[in-house]
């Protein structure tokens, strides 16, 4: 019998059936892949299983007990959250062991050298590198998201683990770090549940696979007898071609005119930054989680402030340091972090998209919303954002679709050069597809485009040419087609090698 | 059925604290034979128009993501301003009243630029310009009202336009411009923006600072305007005016579905919201309720309003899921 058994279950809301007729089985000593796309019912399920929600029919029997009659069963279950959800202005020692009760410190007073010292022990055998007495705002995110699952793994009861993307925002090298914890914890006879949009992370860590699709369960079992197509077609219910590349055809006679040079740009976190973008092409930028990739983009875009250097576009010099100057001519910048720097999160989708096409939608009478309803219906219709309407509030539509929404937005205002800052993460492999068509759309339109992205799987995907750079330098260009895998990790890991293409 | 148009009144949260209104409303009207009568219902409507102008600029504020706690006395120091430009120098009135109204846009502007300018949090930052503010008022007055405001410029706040008050139709004139400011113009969407993601406005290219300050601006002016009209209601400039336009319309603001947090709400809710709390008062003095009892008993309406408006929230959002 397995260790958490869930038998027929289903949650309703109002309206909606969000889960129905699931089964799921954890066993002991095994990393079970959750699967499914924005909106299957993962995080439904996930909830149920944590105890944080009720189920509306079926059972689930934790350690052989019905956890409806027993829900202190549901304290062997941890759960580390994508989003990292930690307190910031305490202390990596605290962070781990709040709430002190869980942990053993129950104590009137806490002893802090005590806590600092056991502590001590969890960063050890997380390898995460803080110490103790650090505040968490100031470690790195990669710790940040070890400590989440070191601090569910301070639950001495705990049994099942269960993950919902932790690599999301890690590159390769702190994925191996994650995944050497998940080994630990497999092999230390705990139950582990995998959610993540990364096939190959999926087929590295896990055992067996449970697929969900529109809230039911669609395909289950090992992982060793299906592959990375079978799982995707079980996810999206559909045929889709993984191995396409979604490079921009170039026009005869090679790319463009130049649309932006950058020189000897320097700014926070960055030195002495050159490139230039072509007209036709897909620009990538490749390198590790803090290389600078995103601060030097933000900077040509105006939100951050130059230390030297100058940027040209179309030929004119261009000004720095002023987001509207940089909209108003044509450059846009969308940011990797959705949330922070993207949507408008309490206003509707139909606002979202409005508010970059006033000059359309503004008459005498002020904004005309009936053209404004048209306009944005042509939008939702051309980069197939699904919603119900398009007067709901964007924060409840799936990051998937806000993401589309984004980029039709900044689309409507007809762009000459775009900078998409990690655009598919955290979106599953349908959306990311159309995400690559859309900006190979844009570039064959002459848009110019530019990628980061930490996967490199993507740039190569995507970008015709790849630029990469380490710790705040260029440390190379290259011609995607004609350069190998090693040349390109190798220089996101600081090998300097100009392979000017 | 009723179900479903519960749903709809808590989804649109304008049509919800319209409702409410009408609820409280009527209920009054049962309670006191009193209450409709054309004088009461004058009472009420002069006395919401003051705090209404306040309320007007306070939710704008609040919709932006900040608080001016000095907008009182705002109001306070320009109608002094106003008296003492009258009655000590002789200004022509109509030219001291607009002076005075220009005090209150230049203090909403000191008030915005401080906050922009050097980063500072507006409810910190407003508390000491209210000190301030309130300071200079004293010093001008040492306390004192000033009396012998010109006659001619009483009908501003005891004069009636087909036997509704002046200053409500002011209000109500104020209250149109701003609804039509936040619902149909470019300024005003980027205000939502503003107050919904700093951040993701700066991206989208919105001159952020810029809105900030006119917002402060503008409520610095609103407040005048009310301080202004008070002076004229009174017929004498008396330095308390504005003392209790500072809580009232924020308040009001949260009632009428205006987030503290931001980027949510619209200046006509807050009036309803306004107008919920004048009905209470005036009721509550209609019953002749003991004065001691007065705060009181108001203030455990405005929180059970507060808190019918949190749990009705919760109850969308699950139905949004």
């Amino acid at each position: 019998m397995a260790f958490v058994e869930v038998r027929r279950i289903g949650r309703d809301f109002p309206g909606v059936t969000a889960l129905n007729d699931v089964d799921l089985d954890l066993e002991l000593g095994q990393v079970h892949i959750l699967a499914g796309e924005n909106g299957a019912g993962k995080s439904t399920l996930v909830k149920l299983l944590t105890g944080a929600d009720k189920p509306s029919r079926g059972t689930i029997r934790i350690d052989g007990r019905d956890a409806a009659e027993h829900p202190d069963a549901f304290d062997l279950i941890a759960y580390v959250p994508q989003e990292l959800n930690l307190f910031p202005h305490l202390s990596v020692a605290e962070n781990l062991f709040i709430p002190y009760e869980r942990s053993g410190f129950d104590s009137a007073t806490v002893n802090h050298r005590e806590v600092r010292r056991q502590a001590q022990d969890y960063l050890d055998r997380f390898a995460i590198s803080a110490r103790p007495t650090d505040l968490v705002r100031n470690i790195s995110v990669s710790d940040q998201q070890l400590l989440q699952i070191a601090r569910a793994s301070t639950n001495k009861r705990m049994k099942v683990l269960i993950l919902d993307e932790p690599t999301s925002s890690l590159t390769q090298a702190e994925v191996d770090r994650v995944f050497r914890v998940i080994s630990n914890f497999r092999d230390g006879d705990h139950a582990i549940v995998f959610i993540s949009h990364k096939m190959q992370e999926c087929f590295a860590i896990g055992d067996d696979y449970t697929v969900l699709r529109n809230g039911r369960k669609v395909a289950a079992g090992h992982l060793a007898d299906t592959d990375e197509e079978g799982l995707i077609r079980a996810m999206s219910g559909e045929e889709l071609k993984l191995g396409e590349n979604f490079r921009p055809v170039l026009p005869p006679g090679g790319p463009g005119e130049t649309i932006m040079e950058v020189h000897g740009l320097s700014g926070h976190r960055f030195k002495d930054v050159s490139f230039d973008l072509k007209r036709g092409e897909i620009l990538g930028f490749a390198g590790l989680v803090g290389a600078g990739r995103s601060e030097v983009m933000q900077t040509v875009f105006g939100f951050r402030k130059a230390t030297a250097g100058s940027v040209s576009v179309l030929g004119k010099p261009w000004k720095l340091g002023d987001t509207s100057h940089s909209v108003e001519n044509g450059v846009l910048y969308l940011s990797e972090e959705r949330k922070h720097h993207g949507i408008l999160p309490l206003l509707s989708l139909r606002e979202n998209i409005g508010i970059s096409i006033l000059g359309e939608t503004l008459s005498k009478f002020g904004i005309s919303t009936a053209r404004e309803r048209s306009k944005v219906l042509e939008i939702i219709r051309a980069y197939d954002i699904k919603t119900s309407d398009m007067e709901k509030k964007i924060m409840f539509l799936s990051g998937g679709n806000q993401q589309k929404a984004i980029i039709g937005r900044a689309m409507a205002t007809r762009p000459s050069v775009l900078i998409f800052d990690e655009p598919t993460r955290g979106i599953d492999v349908r959306t990311k597809a159309e995400i690559y068509k859309i900006m190979k759309q844009l570039a064959e339109d002459g848009v110019g485009i530019i990628l980061i992205s930490s996967e490199m799987e993507e740039l190569r995907k995507c970008a015709s040419r790849i630029i990469t750079m380490y710790s705040g330098r260029v440390t190379g260009d290259f011609d995607t087609e004609t350069t190998s895998n090693e040349t390109l990790v190798g220089a996101i890991f600081g090998a300097e090698k100009k392979n000017v293409a | 059925m009723l179900r479903k148009l519960l749903t709809r009144l808590a989804t649109n949260q304008l049509a919800g604290v319209f409702v409410a209104f009408l609820i409280i409303f009527a209920i009054s009207a049962s309670l006191s034979p009193y209450f409709l009568s054309s004088y009461n219902m004058s009472v009420v409507a002069r006395s919401l128009a003051f705090v209404g102008l306040v309320t007007i600029g306070q939710s704008m504020l609040l919709i932006l993501g900040e608080l001016d706690l000095s907008l009182g006395v705002i109001g306070g120091l320009c109608g002094v301003i106003a008296g003492i430009l009258m009655v000590n120098y002789g200004i022509n009135p109509a030219v001291a009243m607009s002076m005075a109204l220009a005090m209150g846009a230049t203090l909403g502007f000191v008030n915005g630029a401080l906050v922009t300018s050097l980063g500072l949090h507006s409810l910190v930052l407003t508390i000491g310009t209210a000190g301030i503010y309130g300071g200079v008022t004293l010093v001008l007055t040492k306390g004192v009202a000033i009396t012998n405001i010109p006659a001619e410029i009483q009908f501003l706040g005891r004069g009636s336009l087909f036997g509704v008050p002046l200053p409500f139709v002011i209000m109500i004139a104020v209250l149109a411009i701003a609804t039509f400011i936040t619902f149909k113009t470019r300024f005003g969407r980027y205000m939502y923006a503003v107050g919904n993601n700093t951040a993701a406005a700066k991206m989208l290219g919105i001159k952020v600072n810029r809105v900030r300050v006119a917002i402060f601006t503008l409520a610095g002016l609103l407040s005048a305007l009310a301080g202004i009209l008070m002076v004229a209601r009174l017929g004498t400039a008396q330095p308390s005016i504005g003392d209790t336009w500072v809580l009232p319309p924020i308040a009001a603001a949260v009632i009428g579905g205006v987030a503290t947090t931001g980027g949510i709400g619209t200046p006509l809710g807050a009036i309803f919201g306004a107008a919920i709390i004048a009905t209470i008062e005036n009721i509550i003095v209609l019953f002749g309720v003991s004065p001691y009892w007065q705060g009181l008993v108001s203030g455990t309406i405005v929180v059970l309003a507060i808190s019918f408006d949190s749990i009705s929230r919760r109850y969308i959002r699950r139905e949004d899921q």
